[in-house]
């Protein structure tokens, strides 16, 4: 057990180009069970948890995947334990998880046919980042209607352009616009779509940053607003403002207290060059994208009632109704 | 084999309602779902199956030839879909398998968030019935024998809360509309109509009524309101706005509630429905339960794409005139979920968001589609 690096099976599984994160941490304590020389349920049930803890500890953003640890762990605690052994349960519940990571592939496409009927010919759709779902959805949708795409460029990762590049390459007219430009561009469009890190409870929305603005922006121009998530990033948590999140840290947003004291560190590399600006002291300041990215959120959270409808696999939900699905899950 | 000799005379029935929606000689949401109750419970008696999907299928082919005749007028997929539930529950009950317990798996566990179906109401002193067969080689009647009983009984309940709608949508009444109100409503609706002639037996209170061109189907109503004793006004559609910083509550009948929460209702509507949003004025639809339809407005400016006689509009003695503009008379508004407060239907009162549920507990998912 102790040789078993959960982190390390979590990071190859993700290489896979088809998992998502809550799905790779399914897998993850999956795997974790194959190796466990646990004797009783409550062993088992310890050890996954610490495995959960271990995984997001060491991620910087645990949203995803804590979704997915909080869902296989709930599943195993109520599992109908009538099995003859334990070693016999534990085969049975390694077996659900193996089949259900398989069953979960099948998801995207059903959700991309249900989003699939809300996109009317010659649309215009906005999208935002990278989302395996929403691409699915685009390229169904380009088979069988005609269709236009923004794709915002999703600083500070960029994802944009790989969506943009992925669209451009199966023929659908797609333009990345700045993330700053949204405002601009969206009386043009009409309808967004987003994909999902993951749905809460209150049925808002955490999605790579960028998204709430998207959703604000969308609300005052009076456009529909979708998101598309697979159950399994139905998450138990209630964040009531973005610092709530579990991604928020506190060097997120913070002030080089460095500025104010005049002991910038001479360290922060080469000037800009557009602008060099000088300190006081006389060494110059130049700030990097880098530097930037850093003191920057990855994800945001929407709020609910931005959101038009979440079209997931169990069907088109109003955000009020994914919050049922949680009470029942979690709850029931 | 299942509709050879029995569909010829089943045929005719349902020929005889598909015509007539089709030429709009049966309008109005309540009458059409009466109307295709009655041809369903022809259709379940004659039908000759030995297994539930024949039976199913059968009427999802009768349904569909409805709808299809007539797609604008939902209440008849309603009531087809209001069916099939009923038959699924009573074939469920009386084969006593357990319902759904297959194997618990992650994507079941995930589906305990359902919304739970409508429990059926057990009926006491069904004695021993004796045990539902399907396929039996031997004796292939015995299925239709033993469980046709029931779907008529079913089919009666469904047929006795058609005829009830008005009374239970009017139950509340008293407790929607205060004394010294000011009601602004617009439109015939027999619902509507219901309601606030409920509301009079126990409060005092005035209607405005916007008459609703070119249909004036607000002259009617404010006939038939003014002549139970309510104190009536009948403005011009154009007032609307001009009225509403008087008026406590607008309340509006459907043509159809969809799964978001939307609706649509008589064109004019809208109009109210926007108007009192500027003035924060709530506002209550009153509509049936076979009105609650499992659609999503997907194609908002065309959702109304239901035209009536422009003539109504600008007539042919308009002459010169007719030949240069176009002239479009909608049926309907869909007014938008954010502008509506509340539902007051015959089952219970509901805020918009929570249609997407009632509409799960009234149909089977797998019957959206006929």
């Amino acid at each position: 057990m102790a040789d078993f690096q959960i982190y390390e099976s979590y990071q190859s599984l993700l290489k896979n180009e088809n998992l998502s994160t809550p799905l790779a941490a399914i897998l993850a304590l999956t795997e974790m069970m194959m190796h466990s020389n646990a004797g009783t349920m409550f062993e088992l049930l310890n050890e996954l948890k610490g495995g959960a803890e271990a995984l997001s500890r060491q991620t910087s953003n645990p949203i995803g995947l804590n979704a997915g640890c909080e869902l296989f762990i709930e599943f195993i605690t109520s599992f109908p334990q009538d099995a003859a052994s334990f070693s016999e349960l534990k085969t049975e519940l390694i077996r659900h998880g193996q089949q259900y990571a398989e069953q979960a592939l099948t998801y995207r496409a059903k959700i991309a046919e249900l989003a699939f009927d809300f996109i009317k010919d010659d649309s215009v759709i906005l999208t935002h980042s990278y989302s395996r779902v929403v691409l699915q959805t685009l390229l169904l949708a380009h088979k069988r209607k005609r269709i236009s795409v923004f794709v915002t460029e999703a600083r500070p990762r960029g994802l944009g352009i790989k969506t943009a590049e992925m669209l451009t390459a199966a023929g659908i007219p797609c333009t990345v616009v700045l993330d700053s430009a949204v405002a601009y561009a969206i009386d043009k469009v009409d309808f967004v779509l987003v994909g999902s890190e993951a749905v809460v409870e209150s049925g808002g929305l955490v999605n790579a940053v960028g998204s709430n603005q998207i959703a604000i922006i969308a609300k005052a121009a009076n456009k529909p607003f979708y998101a598309l998530a697979e159950s399994y990033k139905f998450h138990r948590m209630f964040p009531l403002s973005q610092y709530d999140l579990p991604s928020h840290n506190p060097g997120v947003l913070s002030f080089p207290q460095a500025l104010g004291a005049r002991a910038l560190p001479a360290s922060s590399g080469l000037p800009s060059k557009s602008s060099s600006v000088s300190s006081d002291n006389g060494s110059p300041i130049r700030i990097t994208q880098e530097d930037i990215a850093r003191n920057n959120p990855d994800v945001d959270y929407t709020r609910p009632d931005l959101i038009s409808l979440v079209f997931s696999d169990v069907g088109s939900l109003t955000p009020e109704g994914v919050s049922q699905y949680l009470v029942g899950m979690f709850a029931g | 084999m299942a509709s050879d000799p029995q569909s010829a005379a089943n045929q005719r029935i349902v020929e005889d309602l598909v015509s007539r929606l089709r030429r709009r000689q049966l309008v109005g949401s309540r009458a059409a779902a009466l109307e295709t109750l009655l041809v369903l419970r022809q259709v379940v008696s004659k039908a000759r199956s030995s297994n539930i999907n024949q039976l199913v299928n059968i009427i999802r082919a009768v349904g569909r030839r409805l709808v299809e005749a007539q797609p604008k007028e939902h209440s008849v997929g309603n009531t087809v879909r209001k069916v099939l539930h009923h038959i699924r529950e009573e074939y469920h009950t009386a084969s006593e398998k357990p319902v759904v317990e297959s194997s618990f798996s992650i994507a079941k566990f995930v589906l305990q968030g359902q919304p739970r179906k409508q429990t059926t109401i057990v009926r006491s002193g069904s004695e021993a019935r004796a045990p539902l067969k399907e396929n039996d080689p031997n004796d292939p009647d015995s299925f239709a024998r033993v469980l046709k009983p029931v779907l008529m009984e079913a089919i009666q309940d469904v047929f006795d809360e058609l005829e009830t709608v008005y009374d239970n949508i009017s139950k509340n009444a008293k407790d929607h509309i205060h004394s010294d109100e000011i009601i602004l409503t617009l439109g015939t609706s027999k619902t509507v109509d219901s309601f606030l002639k409920a509301a009079a037996h126990y409060r005092n209170y005035t209607v405005i009524v916007a008459e609703t061109a070119p249909s004036y189907g607000g002259r009617e109503m404010a006939k038939s309101l003014s002549s139970a004793g309510i104190s009536t006004f009948l403005v011009p559609d154009s007032s609307i706005y001009a009225l509403m910083s008087r008026v406590n509550k607008v309340i509006l009948g459907a043509h159809a509630i969809l799964a978001n929460g939307g609706m649509f209702a008589t064109s004019g509507s809208l109009l109210a429905a926007t108007a009192a949003r500027s003035y924060s004025t709530p506002v209550v639809v009153c509509a049936g339960q076979f009105k609650l339809t499992p659609l999503w407005n997907l194609y908002h400016e065309h959702g109304a794409l239901d035209f009536g006689d422009p003539s109504a509009v600008l007539g042919f003695d308009e002459g010169d005139l007719v030949e240069k503009v176009d002239v479009i008379n909608p049926y309907y508004d869909y007014v938008r979920p954010e502008l509506l407060d509340v539902f007051i239907t015959n089952y219970g009162d509901h805020p918009p968001s929570s249609i997407y549920r009632l509409l799960k507990e009234t149909y089977d998912d797998e019957d959206n589609e006929l």
